[in-house]
């Protein structure tokens, strides 16, 4: 187990800094360029526009998987009857590949005959072009909301049933309304667990790939390219610019090592030790 | 509320009202549940329509799928989309290759993960604090961030385009040893001891001791590598080009790149590739929710 977590982790982590700074393709040979690949790399009008579309699609789909999943999970949490089957559906969506996921949401935003326009038309509202520059993203980001918020509404499920029932007792005698045990007692109690949540779905919202290709192909032109589409590009595409597909890995890697650790201290601090 | 302390004695008319109350509290009450009910239906409902509309356009030839209104059921079935995604494509031979390697990755690591748990757990090992620490600090990399040192590694190494090329990397991942770990450092010290008085090696207090009280954990731990693995797709498109050796994933990504559109062909790929993982879920249905608690124990 050591061996592989050397072998396929960590020298790739090591060796992805010792890429950036090649200039060249994947399998001819490559020359140091230095910090070159990083000076150019804000100008570079693809990789600044993937940076751009992974922070934007990270925003517009992170807030509502949690907000969302917490009001599932709060009143999962309390349901008797039927409760195991709730979980199954709500659950379902988390086990669809994101290249399924992509598929299956050809057919919610197709033009013609997808389900979203054919339930405007019922209502009798034009039909949308909903895979246009101006909204592909945010399907992009719709279709993350669907494929995560079971997730997280399971894991806060989990959660809330942990936590301490005396609480909420005496908080009922004392007569506190459903909103404020909310407010003040559930929403404290999980500040941990929640913070968790905003770090680890962010770091996930970070690596953006497969469902963009399928469903959008990184388009129109590039309002669906995020960062791991990109490197994809850089590497495999027809240009072939290993060390840029290095050099922006390496800003993605930083940050999901920053947040990583940034959660690690934040936990660490208020436990007082490991 | 005072002539609730003597209800027998006390006068009808505040025994009456004590009986509505009781009614009142209990209808609320019930209401609120419809509420919830209510509630989780309908999101019950938003999260399953996807999957019913895509099984629907399955079982419609293309021009039944471009019709307006829908037929909201597919009577009479139509199942040339089915014959044609078994026949005429190599999903049959994508489905193979996804459980045969999702299946070996899930064995080796279950296996190895426990032990290497057990090992940081249990065992004085010199470097085991910052064996540990370099795991939980590069948990989250992933696979598609280390595309390029990874290609240039297994392509030195020869491995391209064989099935290792697509089991190898993923037995890095750190997760399942620091999930074992956890789980066993919460077992009693008290058996292990008890083995090694007997005189069993470290091997055997593993095998006849740790491993029979860590079944479950197991389980949950196969679970989880089977659906991530099941689910990966960015290192399998590139570690592989030749057909043969293509996953569900990349091969159902090609059916969607090459070709004109079918969206009858792709709507079959979508519901055929969920019959595996769908399956496994309604059977291991428990073990699959605890894959969401595991993030809890990470804490």
């Amino acid at each position: 187990m050591f061996l592989f977590f050397v072998v396929f982790l960590v020298i790739p982590v090591v060796g992805t800094v010792w890429w950036s700074t090649q200039a060249g393709g994947i399998v001819g040979g490559t020359t140091n360029v230095g910090l070159q690949n990083f000076q150019r790399l804000p100008d570079l009008v693809g990789a600044t526009a993937a940076i751009q579309n992974t922070l934007i699609f990270a925003l517009l789909s992170i807030p509502p998987i949690l907000i969302g999943a917490l009001a599932i999970s709060l009143v999962l949490a309390r349901v008797g009857r039927g409760a195991a089957a709730y979980r199954f559906f709500v659950y379902f969506p988390v086990l669809v590949p994101g290249v399924v996921a992509g598929l299956i949401w050809l057919f919610l935003t197709n033009v013609d005959f997808g389900l979203f326009d054919n339930v405007l038309r019922a209502v009798g509202v034009q039909p949308v072009t909903w895979l246009g520059s101006d909204t592909a993203l945010g399907v992009l980001a719709a279709l993350d909301v669907w494929r995560n918020v079971g997730y997280w509404a399971i894991f806060f499920v989990a959660a809330i049933i942990g936590l301490p029932q005396e609480l909420y007792q005496a908080a009922s005698l004392d007569g506190a309304s459903t909103a404020k045990r909310f407010w003040y007692l559930t929403l404290p109690l999980m500040r941990r667990i929640l913070f968790f949540a905003i770090v680890v779905s962010t770091i996930w919202g970070l690596q953006v790939f497969d469902t963009a290709l399928v469903l959008t192909n990184g388009g129109p032109g590039t309002a669906t390219t995020t960062i791991i589409f990109r490197v994809w590009q850089y590497v495999f595409g027809t240009n072939d610019k290993v060390g840029f597909a290095a050099a922006i890995s390496l800003v993605l890697i930083v940050a999901i090592l920053t947040l990583t650790l940034a959660q690690m201290r934040l936990l660490r601090s208020r436990r007082g030790d490991d | 509320m005072s002539v609730a302390v003597e209800p027998r004695h006390g006068n009808p008319g505040a025994l009456q009202a004590i009986a509505a109350e009781h009614a009142r509290s209990r209808r609320r009450r019930r209401l609120r549940g419809l509420g919830k009910h209510a509630f989780l239906i309908v999101v019950t409902l938003l999260l399953v329509a996807p999957f019913y509309y895509v099984v629907l356009a399955s079982f419609k030839s293309s021009t039944e799928i471009f019709t307006y209104p829908p037929k909201l059921l597919p009577i009479p079935p139509f199942i040339g989309n089915y014959q044609k995604l078994l026949g005429d494509t190599g999903f049959l031979r994508w489905m193979f290759n996804t459980l045969f390697v999702a299946g070996t990755v899930t064995l080796i690591k279950v296996f190895m993960d426990s032990m290497a748990g057990y090992a940081l757990a249990k065992l004085q090992l010199t470097g085991k604090r910052a064996i540990f620490l370099a795991m939980l600090i590069l948990l989250m990399v992933p696979l598609g961030a280390l595309i390029v040192p990874l290609w240039a590694l297994v392509n030195w190494m020869g491995l391209t385009n064989t099935y290792l090329a697509l089991i190898l990397p993923p037995l890095a991942n750190p997760l399942g040893v620091f999930l074992m770990r956890q789980f066993i450092l919460g077992l009693p010290k008290d058996l292990e001891n008890a083995g090694r008085l007997d005189g069993l090696s470290e091997f055997g207090i593993y095998r006849r001791i740790i491993l029979p009280l860590i079944k479950p954990g197991l389980v949950v731990l196969a679970v989880i590598i089977f659906t991530d693995q099941f689910m990966s797709f960015i290192w399998p498109l590139i570690a592989t080009s030749s057909d043969d050796l293509q996953v569900l994933t990349v091969g159902v990504a090609a059916l969607r790149s090459h070709g004109g559109a079918d969206y009858g062909l792709w709507s079959a790929a979508a519901v055929m590739s969920l019959v595996p993982i769908g399956v496994f879920f309604f059977v291991l249905q428990r073990q699959f929710l605890a894959r969401s608690l595991a993030g809890a124990l990470k804490q």
